[in-house]
C-alpha cells in the first residue's frame, strides 16, 4: 500500500510541476514492461499487458494504444511512467471482478454490490453487461429491475408533488389551499377535521343503508310496496349532499382535471354518488304506473350500487389502498387460485357424482348440482346441506378436503408476498422522502455530517424532558436485586444511548457521562477522594471537595431509593440518564457522541491494553464486560436476556459479597452470553448484509477465539452482577459509528431500530479485531472511565498521582462494599491513568 | 505474516528439518513469500508443483511455469485474481477453503481449477453453496439448449422433415406464429367446451328418453362431444406424426393424458359395433350403457389437458412432484389423527343411546370432516366427552395439515418464482454463447494472422486446462 501512494504523490508533483512526458517516453515505458500496475481507488493491481489486449475496445484495452499525455489522461485519472502505474479513481471492489473478466473471460458480479453501481462501473470500463455470466445474471437483472422500479416510483412521486402547479388559471392560490385541505389530511388541523367528518358521513350512510332494509323501519306506499323510511331518507340525502359537495370541490380545485377524473378513488366517489341521482331521475321522470314495475327493478339495482360507498373509506385508509394495490398487482396469482379451485371443483364434483348417483334420494343429481358441494368442501366451509353417503363418496370427500386446503394455500403466499412488499415499499417511500429532505438540508448547510449532528441536537432537545421517572426504578434495579438484572440491562441501554445523544446537546464532551456508575459509587468515591487528597496537589483538592459533597448528596438519594436528580449540577449526569430508549437510539445521536469521544484527549488510555494485559484484567473490567455486554446491549437479543433470567435466581441467592459463588455464576453467564453472541452473529450475518466487509465470517472466528478471554474478564466483573449491563451498554452504538461508512449516517433517518440491530454484529465483530478500529471503538467503553475520572477531578492530571497500590486498595475495599461496581470503574480509571 | 500458522502447523507433517524452499509469487499485484514444505502438503496442486520444479529448472522452464518471471527478484508472476488467491492459500495453512463472501462461487471454482485444487477441499457450507449454484447453472444451460434446439430446425433435408418441423412449430409453439396461436386458443376452447358438456350432460332435465324408456344423452350434446373428440384426435395424431422421438412422445405425461381423453370414446365405439355384430340389439345397448358410464369417468382427464396451456398448473404439478415426501407426511398425520380420533369418538359416544357413531370405520368419516374443519354436520358428538374430543381433533387437524403444508408451499413459491427468472437467464445465456462464439472466431482469425508469441501458447496450456476443467 505504501508504494502506490508514494508513487501517486510523485505523479502528482509531476503533473503539476513539470511538463507532461513526451510520447516517446510513454511508448518506451509501455513497451519495456510486460506488466502494468493499475491502481484503482487505492487498491493496487498488477496485470499483463497481454491480458488487457484481449478486449481492445474497452477502456483498459485502449490504454495500450495511448501515445500522448492527453490521450492517456483521457483514459486514466493519473499515471506514473517511472513506476509503470496508472491510477483510476473508481470503486476498487467492482474493478476486481472486471479485471477478472480480462483474465478469465468470465464476468461475475460482486455479490453484495448494488446492481446500479455495478452497471455504472461496467459503463465506465467499457464492458457490456451482456457479458455477465448466467449465474450472476439472474441476480443482477433482478436487482437492477427492482432498483429501476424503485427509482421510477420515487421519481413519479416527486413529479406528482411538483406537478401540482396551480399557476395556469385564476385564483390558483385559493385552489391550492382548497386542494391541500381536501386531499392532504396531514397538512393542517382543518384538513384533518374535514377528513374525520367525511369518514363519519361514510359510516353513517352505510348504517342508514343497512337499517333501511329492516322490515320494522320500512313504510308502505300507495301500491303496497315497501319504501324507505322518511327519516333515513333524510339522512341519506344529507350524506349524498356532503359527498357531492366534496366531490365537486375536489374536482374544481384539482390541478389536472382529466387525471382527477381517471383516478380510481375518484371513480369510486362518483359511483357512490351517481346511483342516488339516477334513482331520483328515474322515479321522477317515470311517474306513470305503466312503466313503474320496470323502473322499480332498475332502481333496486341502483340501490345495491349504493353499497359502493363503503369503498370510499379507502381514501382514508392506506391499509385498504394497499389491499387494492396488492390485488391489482397479483391478478396473475389470483387467476391461478381461481383456476386451481375451478379445476378441483370440476374434478371432485364429477367424481362424487359418479360415486353417489346410484344412491336413493341422493342430492348429487348432476355434476353442476354437485359443484356446490365441491366448493363448500374445498373451502372447508361444510354447511352440511349436502354430503356424500356412500363409501366411495366419502373417500372422494376426504381427498377433496385435503386437496382444497392444499390448492388454496399454495398461491396465497405469493399474494401475501406482494402485499408485504407493497407495504414495505410504502414505508420506504416515506423514508425516502424524509431522506431527500435531509439531504437537501445538508446541501444547503454545505456539510452532511453537520446536518446529522444538528438533527441529533434537535432530537435531544425534544427528548430532554421525556422521562424522568425511569431513573428511580433503574437505581433500584441496579442495587437491590440482581434478579432484576434483565431489566436493568435493558434500561442501561437506554441510559447510555441517551447519554450519547445528549452530549452534543449540551455542547461539551465533558458532560457526557453515564449517570449510574457515579451514583452507584458514592461511598467508594468518597474513600477514593480521601486517598487522593493525600497524593494530589492543591487544585485537585478543590475538586475533591466538590465532588465529595456531591457524592454525599447522591448517596442520600440512593438511600431514599429514588430519583430524579441534580438537574442543576453541571457535572451530574442524572438527567441525561433517563430518557426513553426507543425514541433516542438514533444513529444521528451516535455520530455526535462519537465525535465527541474522538476529541477527547483522554482517549488514548484505552482498553486495548486492558484486554491484553493479564495484570490489568483485575481493574479494567469495563472493556471485558463491554465485550460480553454487547450481547445484551443489543436490544433485539432476546436470547441473552432469557439466559440471564434463567441464571439470575441463583445469582440473587448469592450475595454480591460472596465472591466464590457469584464468580461461578459469572463464568456461567459469560459462557451463555458468548453462545448468544455467536448465534447472533449468524443471524445478523444473514439478515443484514449491510454489515458489509466487516461482517465477514472470518472475523467471526477471531472473535470466538477471543471470547474465552472475555469470559475471564467478565468473571471478575460479574461478581457484582448488576453492574455489567451498565458498562456494556455504551459500547455498541459508538462502535458502529466508527466503522460504518459515513454514508450510513446519511441514511440515518431510515428505521432506527433496524440500524441498531444491524450495528450489533459489525461492532461486535470489530471487538474481535485487535487493531485500530477497536481502539476507536473502545472510546465508548472508556466513556465510563472518563466519567469516573471526571467525577474524581474532572482533571486529566489527577490520575498521574495515583499509584497502582491505590487501585489495589480500592479494589479490595470494593469487595467488602456492597457496590463494588463503581469502584471497578474507578480503579480502572486509575489503571488507565498510570 | 505467515510465520504464525507455519510454526503452528509445522510439526504436522514432520518436515520441520527438511530443506526450506521459498518462492516469491506475485498474484495480480499481491506479493507473497511461500514455503515449500507448506505448499507440499498438497502436492497435486499447482503451487506445489511450482515449488518442486523451481528448484532445479532453467530460466526457460521457470518462465514457462508462470505468466511472467522476474529474474532479479526471483519472483513468479501469475495473472490471476489476488483476492481469490488469498482464500486459496488458506488451504495450505488451515486445510480447507472458505469462499470469501461476495465472490461468486462459480468464479471461485474456476480459480480453484486454475490452482489445481479439487472441490473436496472446500468448506462444507461453501461446497453446498457451490453445488446449488452449479445445479442452477446446469438448469439454465439446459433450458438454453432447448431454445437453441428449437431454433436450429432450419437445417432440414427432406420435404417430409420440413413439413414435420412446420407442423411441430404450429402445434407446440403457440408464440411462433399467428396460426399457432389461433390453434392453441381453439384447443383451449375445445377443452373447456368438452368439460362443460360433460357436466351438462348429467343434468336429468337435459337428457332424453329413448324407446326403451332409458335416459339417453341429448343428441346435441352427443354431437358436440363427437366434434371435440375429433378435434382432440386430429391434434394428437398430427403431433404424434411430427414428433422427432415417437417413443418419448408416447411416454410423456401430458401426452398420456391426451390419449386417455380420446381413448374412451373409441373403445365405446368399437365395443358397440362389435356387440352389434355379435348379439341382439337390446343386449348391445344395455352393455354399451354400462361401458359408457364407467368410461365417462375417464373423460375427466380432459380437464388436465389444460395443463399444457397453463404454466401455473405445470408449476403446481412440479411442486407436488418435488414435495411428495411432504404430501406423504400430510396423509400420514391425517391418517394417524383419523384413527385416533375416530376411535376416541366412538368410545366416548357409546354411552349415548342414539349415537351417530355406530362403529369405528363409520366414525372415520366424522374424523375426516372434523379434522379438516369441514364439518358437514351429518355426524356429530353428543356427549360432553365426545365434544371435547372433537375440539381437540379440530386443533390437531389444523396442525396436521398446516405443518407439512408449509413445506409444500415453500417448494411451490420457489418454483413459481424461478420459472420467470429461468426464462430470462436462458435467453441471456444464448446471447452470451453467441457473443463468446463471435469472440472466439475473431481470436482465431487474429491467431491465424500472427502465430507469434511462444509465451502465449505456454500460457494457454494452463489456461485452457483450467477452462476445460
Amino acid at each position: 500500500m505504501d508504494k502506490p501512494s508514494a508513487g501517486m504523490s510523485k505523479v502528482g508533483s509531476r503533473s503539476t510541476a513539470s511538463l507532461p512526458p513526451e510520447p516517446v517516453d510513454i511508448i518506451r515505458s509501455m513497451s519495456c514492461y510486460r506488466r502494468v500496475k493499475l491502481n484503482v481507488g487505492g487498491l493496487p493491481h498488477e496485470v499483463l499487458w497481454r491480458t488487457l489486449d484481449r478486449l481492445p475496445r474497452t477502456r483498459l484495452g485502449k490504454l495500450r494504444d495511448c501515445k500522448t499525455h492527453e490521450s492517456l489522461m483521457e483514459i486514466c485519472d493519473d499515471y506514473n511512467l517511472d513506476d509503470n502505474e496508472y491510477f483510476f479513481d473508481r470503486h476498487p471492489g467492482a474493478f476486481t471482478s472486471i479485471l477478472n473478466f480480462y483474465r478469465t473471460g468470465k464476468l461475475h458480479m460482486m455479490e453484495e454490490m448494488c446492481a446500479l453501481s455495478f452497471s455504472q462501473e461496467l459503463d465506465y470500463w467499457g464492458v457490456d453487461e451482456i457479458y455477465l455470466e448466467s449465474c450472476c445474471q439472474a441476480r443482477y437483472h433482478q436487482k437492477k429491475e427492482q432498483m429501476n422500479e424503485e427509482l421510477k416510483r420515487e421519481a413519479d412521486t416527486l413529479k406528482d408533488r411538483d406537478g401540482e402547479e396551480f399557476d395556469n388559471t385564476c385564483c390558483s392560490e385559493k385552489r391550492k389551499k382548497l386542494w391541500d385541505l381536501l386531499e392532504k389530511p396531514g397538512s393542517s388541523v382543518a384538513a384533518k377535521i374535514l377528513a374525520i367528518i367525511s369518514i363519519l358521513f361514510i359510516v353513517l350512510s352505510t348504517i342508514a343503508l343497512s337499517l333501511n332494509t329492516l322490515p320494522e323501519l320500512q313504510d308502505t306506499d300507495e301500491f303496497g310496496q315497501t319504501t324507505d323510511n322518511p327519516q333515513l331518507a333524510h339522512v341519506e340525502a344529507v350524506c349524498i349532499a356532503w359527498f357531492t359537495m366534496e366531490y365537486l370541490l375536489r374536482f374544481l380545485s384539482s390541478p389536472n382535471k382529466w387525471k382527477f377524473f381517471k383516478g380510481p378513488l375518484n371513480v369510486i366517489d362518483l359511483l357512490a354518488i351517481l346511483p342516488y341521482y339516477v334513482t331520483i331521475f328515474l322515479t321522477e321522470s317515470n311517474k306513470s304506473v305503466l312503466q313503474f314495475q320496470n323502473v322499480r327493478r332498475v332502481v333496486q339495482i341502483f340501490r345495491i350500487m349504493r353499497i359502493l360507498r363503503i369503498l370510499k373509506l379507502a381514501r382514508h385508509s392506506t391499509g385498504l389502498q394497499s389491499l387494492g394495490f396488492t390485488l391489482r398487482r397479483s391478478y396473475n396469482e389470483l387467476g391461478l387460485l381461481i383456476l386451481f379451485l375451478a379445476m378441483g371443483i370440476m374434478i371432485f364434483s364429477s367424481l362424487v357424482f359418479f360415486a353417489e348417483k346410484d344412491e336413493d334420494d341422493t342430492k348429487f343429481k348432476s355434476i353442476p348440482a354437485s359443484f356446490w358441494w365441491a366448493t363448500i368442501t374445498m373451502t372447508t366451509v361444510g354447511y352440511g346441506d349436502i354430503y356424500p353417503k356412500t363409501l366411495l363418496g366419502k373417500i372422494v370427500g376426504g381427498l377433496c378436503c385435503i386437496a382444497g386446503v392444499l390448492v388454496i394455500a399454495l398461491p396465497i403466499p405469493i399474494i401475501v408476498n406482494n402485499f408485504s412488499e407493497f407495504y414495505k415499499e410504502q414505508k420506504r417511500q416515506e423514508k425516502a422522502i424524509k431522506r431527500r429532505e435531509a439531504l437537501e438540508r445538508a446541501k444547503r448547510n454545505g456539510s452532511i455530517v453537520s446536518m446529522n449532528v444538528r438533527e441529533a441536537f434537535s432530537r435531544g432537545a425534544e427528548l430532554l424532558d421525556v422521562v424522568v421517572m425511569d431513573k428511580g426504578e433503574r437505581t433500584q434495579d441496579n442495587h437491590l436485586s440482581p434478579s432484576r438484572w434483565k431489566w436493568s440491562s435493558k434500561r442501561a441501554t437506554s441510559e447510555t444511548s441517551s447519554n450519547r445523544s445528549f452530549n452534543p446537546e449540551q455542547g461539551s464532551p465533558s458532560k457526557a457521562r453515564a449517570s449510574s456508575p457515579q451514583r452507584l459509587n458514592a461511598q467508594k468515591l468518597e474513600e477514593m477522594y480521601n486517598q487522593m487528597a493525600k497524593t494530589q496537589s492543591q487544585p485537585n483538592l478543590n475538586t475533591k471537595d466538590r465532588s465529595t459533597s456531591r457524592a454525599g448528596h447522591r448517596r442520600d438519594e440512593i438511600e431514599l431509593g429514588a430519583l430524579p436528580g441534580q438537574g442543576g449540577d453541571p457535572l451530574n449526569g442524572g438527567r441525561e440518564g433517563v430518557v426513553d430508549m426507543k425514541s433516542l437510539s438514533s444513529i444521528d445521536s451516535y455520530i455526535s457522541c462519537a465525535t465527541d469521544f474522538q476529541e477527547n484527549p483522554r482517549f488514548p488510555y484505552s482498553p486495548a491494553g486492558g484486554l491484553s494485559l493479564p495484570e490489568s484484567s483485575r481493574f479494567s473490567h469495563s472493556p471485558g464486560s463491554g465485550l460480553s455486554g454487547r450481547v445484551s446491549a443489543n436490544p433485539s437479543l432476546q436470547t441473552t436476556l432469557e439466559h440471564e433470567t434463567m441464571l439470575t435466581p441463583p445469582c440473587s441467592g448469592a450475595k454480591p459479597l460472596n465472591t466464590d459463588g457469584s464468580r461461578q455464576q459469572g463464568l456461567l453467564m459469560n459462557s451463555q452470553k458468548i453462545y448468544a453472541v455467536r448465534v447472533n452473529h449468524r443471524n445478523c450475518g444473514e439478515t443484514s448484509p449491510s454489515g458489509g466487509p466487516l461482517s465477514d465470517s472470518s472475523i467471526l472466528s477471531d472473535h470466538s477465539i477471543l471470547s474465552p478471554e472475555v469470559s475471564v474478564y467478565t468473571t471478575a466483573s460479574s461478581r457484582t452482577p448488576p453492574k455489567t449491563p451498565e458498562k456494556k451498554a455504551i459500547t455498541p452504538a459508538v462502535f458502529t459509528f466508527h466503522d460504518a461508512s459515513i454514508s450510513k449516517y446519511i441514511d440515518a433517518d431510515t428505521d432506527d431500530e433496524e440500524h441498531l440491530r444491524e450495528s450489533g454484529p459489525s461492532e461486535r465483530l470489530l471487538g474481535g479485531l485487535s487493531s485500530k478500529p477497536r481502539l476507536g471503538g473502545y472510546q465508548g467503553t472508556t466513556n465510563h472511565l472518563e466519567a469516573a475520572q471526571r467525577l474524581l477531578g474532572q482533571n486529566c492530571l489527577f490520575p498521574l498521582g495515583s499509584s497502582p497500590s491505590v487501585g489495589h486498595e480500592n479494589h479490595v475495599a470494593s469487595e467488602n462494599s456492597r457496590r463494588p461496581k463503581g469502584d471497578r470503574g474507578h480503579s480502572n480509571a486509575f489503571d488507565k491513568g498510570l | 505474516m505467515w510465520k504464525f500458522p507455519r510454526t503452528r502447523y509445522a510439526d504436522c507433517n514432520g518436515s520441520e528439518a527438511s530443506k526450506e524452499t521459498e518462492i516469491a509469487v506475485n498474484i495480480g499485484g499481491v506479493k507473497r513469500i511461500l514455503y515449500g514444505d507448506v505448499l507440499n502438503r498438497y502436492p497435486e496442486t499447482r503451487l506445489a508443483e511450482l515449488v518442486n520444479r523451481s528448484t532445479n529448472s532453467t530460466q526457460e522452464d521457470l518462465s514457462a511455469l508462470c505468466d511472467d518471471y522476474d529474474e532479479l527478484k526471483r519472483e513468479f508472476y501469475f495473472d490471476r485474481d489476488p483476492e481469490a488467491f488469498k482464500c486459496i492459500l488458506e488451504l495450505y495453512y488451515y486445510g480447507e477453503i472458505r469462499i470469501k463472501r461476495g465472490i461468486c462461487p462459480i468464479r471461485f471454482k474456476r480459480e480453484m481449477d486454475y490452482w489445481g485444487i479439487g472441490k473436496e477441499h472446500l468448506n462444507e457450507r461453501c461446497k453446498s453453496n457451490l453445488n446449488d449454484r452449479e445445479t442452477e447453472l446446469a438448469k439454465i444451460v439446459e433450458r438454453a439448449k432447448g431454445i437453441l434446439d428449437a431454433l436450429k430446425e432450419d437445417v432440414t433435408v427432406t420435404r417430409l422433415q420440413r413439413c414435420q418441423a412446420f407442423l411441430r412449430k404450429l402445434m407446440e409453439k403457440p408464440k411462433s406464429s399467428l396460426a399457432a396461436r389461433v390453434i392453441s386458443v381453439l384447443s383451449i376452447a375445445f377443452i373447456l367446451l368438452s368439460s362443460v358438456v360433460m357436466c351438462v350432460s348429467t343434468i336429468p332435465e337435459l337428457q332424453v328418453q329413448d324407446a326403451a324408456g332409458n335416459l339417453m344423452e341429448n343428441p346435441i350434446i352427443d354431437c358436440i362431444e363427437t366434434t371435440c373428440i375429433i378435434w382432440f384426435t386430429v391434434k394428437y395424431i398430427l403431433r404424434f406424426f411430427c414428433s422427432s422421438n415417437k417413443l418419448r412422445f408416447l411416454i410423456s405425461f401430458l401426452n398420456i393424458i391426451d390419449f386417455l381423453t380420446i381413448m374412451p370414446f373409441y373403445i365405446v365405439l368399437l365395443l358397440g359395433s362389435a356387440m352389434m355384430g355379435l348379439g341382439s340389439v337390446q343386449q348391445a345397448v344395455q352393455s354399451l350403457r354400462v361401458m359408457r358410464i364407467s368410461l365417462r369417468v375417464m373423460r375427466l382427464a380432459r380437464v388436465f389437458k389444460l395443463a399444457r396451456h397453463s404454466s401455473g398448473l405445470q408449476t403446481l404439478a412440479l411442486a407436488l412432484k418435488f414435495s411428495l415426501k411432504e404430501l406423504g407426511l400430510i396423509f400420514l398425520y391425517m391418517s394417524v389423527g383419523i384413527f385416533l380420533f375416530s376411535a376416541l369418538g366412538y368410545t366416548t359416544e357409546q354411552s349415548q343411546p342414539e349415537t351417530l357413531f355406530t362403529s369405528i370405520p363409520q366414525s372415520f368419516w366424522w374424523a375426516i370432516s372434523s379434522m379438516s374443519t369441514v364439518g358437514y354436520g351429518d355426524i356429530y358428538p353428543q356427549t360432553t366427552l365426545g365434544k371435547c374430543n372433537a375440539a381437540v381433533s379440530f386443533m390437531c387437524g389444523i396442525l396436521a395439515i398446516t405443518l407439512p403444508l408449509n413445506l409444500i408451499i415453500n417448494n411451490f413459491v420457489t418454483i413459481y418464482n424461478k420459472q420467470y427468472e429461468l426464462e430470462i437467464t436462458a435467453k441471456h445465456e444464448i446471447e452470451l454463447m453467441a457473443l463468446h462464439a463471435e469472440d472466439e472466431a475473431q481470436e482465431c482469425q487474429e491467431a491465424g494472422k500472427m502465430p507469434s508469441a511462444a509465451s502465449v501458447s505456454n500460457h494457454s496450456v494452463w489456461d485452457s486446462a483450467g477452462v476445460t476443467a
